[in-house]
């Protein structure tokens, strides 16, 4: 049991359950009067990000702001730490830079009106949800969060209404609910084994035991399935084939990794020293990281390229589990710092490249690699945003990527682990493989003429920026590392 | 309230469970979820929880039941499915599946043991709450069966409420009618609701377009 807590301040509890609740309201605004210009959306979602990087300072130096609140005798937590924070405010960047392009997009395409109206609301509801991820510090409000999160993105992949969306969305559909079901089962036996329903509780109440196992096993078993995770990643590559560029680029930056978030918490708070079950997880990863680069080397699409890669690149995520299970604290706190860094950096260049996919295959009008022929002279803007997401995919430095994977390399050797060694290299050849294939395709000039479509120049803006942030987040990697060291680790 | 007086409602859900599972005429094996549904409200009356009970005969009974109806093409719309499933899954696929649906079960199972066998179960009169554990073991089973065996869309949607419904159950006789309970299987009903409703217009809209009612090809094996 935990110590009884100061209340947090009143207004930093405020100002972050607004910074929660606007995006919902924001969404519903839009369906109604679906924005026409991007101006207007990135005015309306700037002060989301801007209010929590106020919030930032006063989580710093692992100050955590928490509290509790009970609706109808439910005592439901949350908690805010440097992590929690880091996280909240990549969402809001990605969510904002998803809409203006989802303006650009809408310009650039015949869209049903009522498709596009549509995906305002599930936009919001997908916001509020991932928030509430970050911040839930008890088993209901993150089920409650995990279920609005699975539903607005299968909701937003159905948009395009095509056979091809309605089958992997409905395919998606079962899996998560599926999904869903075990993770609930894994809540019902701790709830009858401790009575309680609270993170903080858990960890101090739960014993090491075979019912924790047992539980623990069946809600890693449904997030992994939310997560793509190999071998539960067969939903992941059709979902995407048809669906929306921003769609994708949120699904493939922040939707997986929400499960992983949730997946990480858990584990740390139930099992931290359960090594067989975590090399068992770093192996998935391992497999994961080598099939998915192996699969998206094969691809004969260019989005299919893009979601295969976050097949591989979420494998990496997973060798958390074996450099934190029992070993030393220098290790374990440059596997924490490292993760973390990986997801955000993925996150911006995984959103970055889904959208500089996005205008090539539109542009193009066409979307097998070999039709890209031609459009290193044409587009090449798109294709050098491509390539900058690509950088810090393969961790060349000085990207995100690179610092994370400098740091998980450094883990690994520090605790002997060679096998991820191994992985770690093996995923960056095969990384550069599938990423120089596209650009043979692309340097092609012998090619037949296109008609290449223009685009509205923030498209291709609101791409390179991603992928600028993600490079810049390897450049100035101190200060998010810095949040993480001292916050977060449970 | 009795042993014997718990047996009855649980008997009758398993009972109900398998018509609505092993049914091959889809109308009927929707009639026999629904009465299934009614009976899980009337199981959570027992329990001394009747806003559960209230949203269980509303969400689930009545809702879902109307929403997998429509699915099927009888509440009042044109172009229904055809009313037997005759698709059969291929030989090679069914190993995996057992073994997935195997493992869950006897990882549920000896958690289950462990929990109440541990004189963990929280408030009294837990023996009361037997007939609802070993309930919800059997109706998780058929559920995982279905949902992995079969492959018309509208039977795996069946089966995944009633693979939610055998977890609710056991949620309820683990822990106890208490509020979390309720708020957990609440929002599970929800979730199975829209899950319910989103299924059954995607397969319809399938069925319009190319007249298919499965998924086709299958890249995976089971949960």
């Amino acid at each position: 049991m935990s110590a009884p807590l100061a209340s947090p301040p009143a207004t930093e509890a405020a100002l972050l359950w607004l910074v929660l609740l606007v995006p919902p309201l924001l969404g519903l605004l839009a369906w109604r009067f679906p924005p026409r210009r991007m101006l207007p959306v990135l005015l309306a979602g700037l002060p989301l990000p801007l209010a929590t990087l106020w919030l930032l300072p006063r989580v710093a130096g692992g100050a955590v702001l928490e509290g509790s609140w009970a609706p109808g005798g439910l005592q439901l937590h949350w908690r805010l730490d440097g992590l929690a924070g880091l996280l909240l405010l990549l969402t809001q960047l990605l969510l904002l830079a998803s809409a203006a392009y989802a303006v650009g997009h809408r310009r650039a395409t015949e869209l049903a009106e009522r498709a596009f109206a549509g995906f305002w609301p599930l936009l919001g509801g997908l916001a509020a949800a991932l928030g509430v991820i970050w911040v839930a510090a008890d088993l209901l409000t993150l089920y409650a969060a995990l279920e609005l999160m699975g539903l607005t993105a299968v909701g937003m992949m159905l948009l395009p209404g095509k056979p091809e969306a309605l089958a992997a969305g409905l395919r998606y559909l079962l899996y998560a609910l599926v999904g869903s079901l075990a993770w609930l089962l894994g809540v019902a036996l701790l709830l009858g084994a401790t009575g309680r329903l609270d993170l903080a509780g858990l960890a101090a109440d739960a014993e090491a035991g075979p019912v924790t196992g047992i539980a623990m096993a069946l809600l890693a078993a449904g997030l992994l399935l939310k997560a793509a995770v190999f071998p539960l990643h067969g939903w992941l590559a059709p979902v995407h084939a048809s669906a929306w560029t921003q769609v994708s680029a949120l699904h493939g930056a922040l939707v997986v990794k929400a499960s992983f978030f949730i997946l990480m918490q858990l584990w740390q708070r139930l099992v931290p020293e359960a090594q067989a079950a975590a090399w068992l997880l770093g192996a998935l990863g391992s497999l994961a990281v080598l099939w998915g680069g192996l699969q998206a080397w094969r691809a004969s699409r260019l989005k299919q390229v893009v979601a295969w890669s976050t097949v591989g690149q979420l494998g990496y995520l997973m060798l958390a589990f074996p450099l934190l299970a029992g070993t030393s604290a220098a290790v374990a706190s440059l596997a924490w710092q490292a993760t973390w860094l990986q997801l955000a950096g993925h996150a911006l260049a995984k959103a970055a490249m889904f959208m500089a996919a996005g205008n090539l295959v539109l542009s193009v009008g066409q979307s097998r690699l070999a039709d890209l022929a031609g459009t290193s002279r044409q587009l090449p803007l798109s294709l050098m945003t491509f390539g900058l997401a690509a950088v810090t995919l393969m961790g060349l430095p000085p990207s995100a990527g690179f610092t994370a994977k400098w740091l998980l390399l450094q883990a690994a050797i520090l605790a002997g682990q060679w096998p991820w060694v191994i992985v770690l290299v093996a995923g960056t050849l095969l990384t550069a493989a599938y990423v120089f294939r596209v650009f043979r395709c692309a340097f092609v000039e012998e090619a037949p003429r296109h008609d290449f479509r223009p685009l509205p120049a923030g498209m291709d803006l609101i791409a390179l920026l991603l992928a600028l942030a993600a490079l810049a987040l390897g450049l100035g990697a101190e200060w998010p590392l810095a949040l993480l060291r001292e916050g977060g680790l449970p | 309230m009795s042993l014997s007086g718990e047996l009855l409602p649980a008997g009758l859900l398993v009972l109900l469970a398998a018509a609505c599972l092993l049914d091959r005429r889809l109308y009927r094996a929707c009639l026999s979820f629904i009465a299934f549904a009614l009976v899980m409200a009337l199981a959570w009356w027992r329990l001394a929880a009747p806003w559960l009970a209230l949203a269980e005969a509303l969400l689930g009974a009545l809702l879902t039941g109307m929403a997998l109806l429509h699915g099927l093409g009888r509440a009042g719309s044109p172009s229904p499915l055809p009313p037997h499933d005759h698709h059969r899954r291929p030989r090679h696929q069914a190993a995996a599946r057992w073994l997935a649906v195997l493992v869950w079960l006897a990882l549920a199972g000896a958690a289950v043991w462990g929990v109440s066998g541990s004189g963990g179960l929280i408030a009294p009169g837990d023996g009361a709450r037997r007939p609802l554990l070993a309930a919800g073991l059997a109706i998780m089973g058929l559920g995982l069966w279905a949902f992995a065996h079969h492959l018309h869309l509208l039977r795996r949607l069946l089966a995944f409420n009633v693979l939610g419904s055998g977890v609710f159950l056991l949620l309820a006789g683990l822990a106890g009618p208490v509020v979390e309970v309720q708020g957990l299987i609440l929002v599970g009903l929800v979730v199975a609701l829209v899950g319910s409703v989103l299924g059954s217009a995607l397969l319809r809209r399938l069925h319009e377009r190319d007249g298919r009612v499965t998924l086709g090809d299958e890249p995976e094996a089971g949960p």
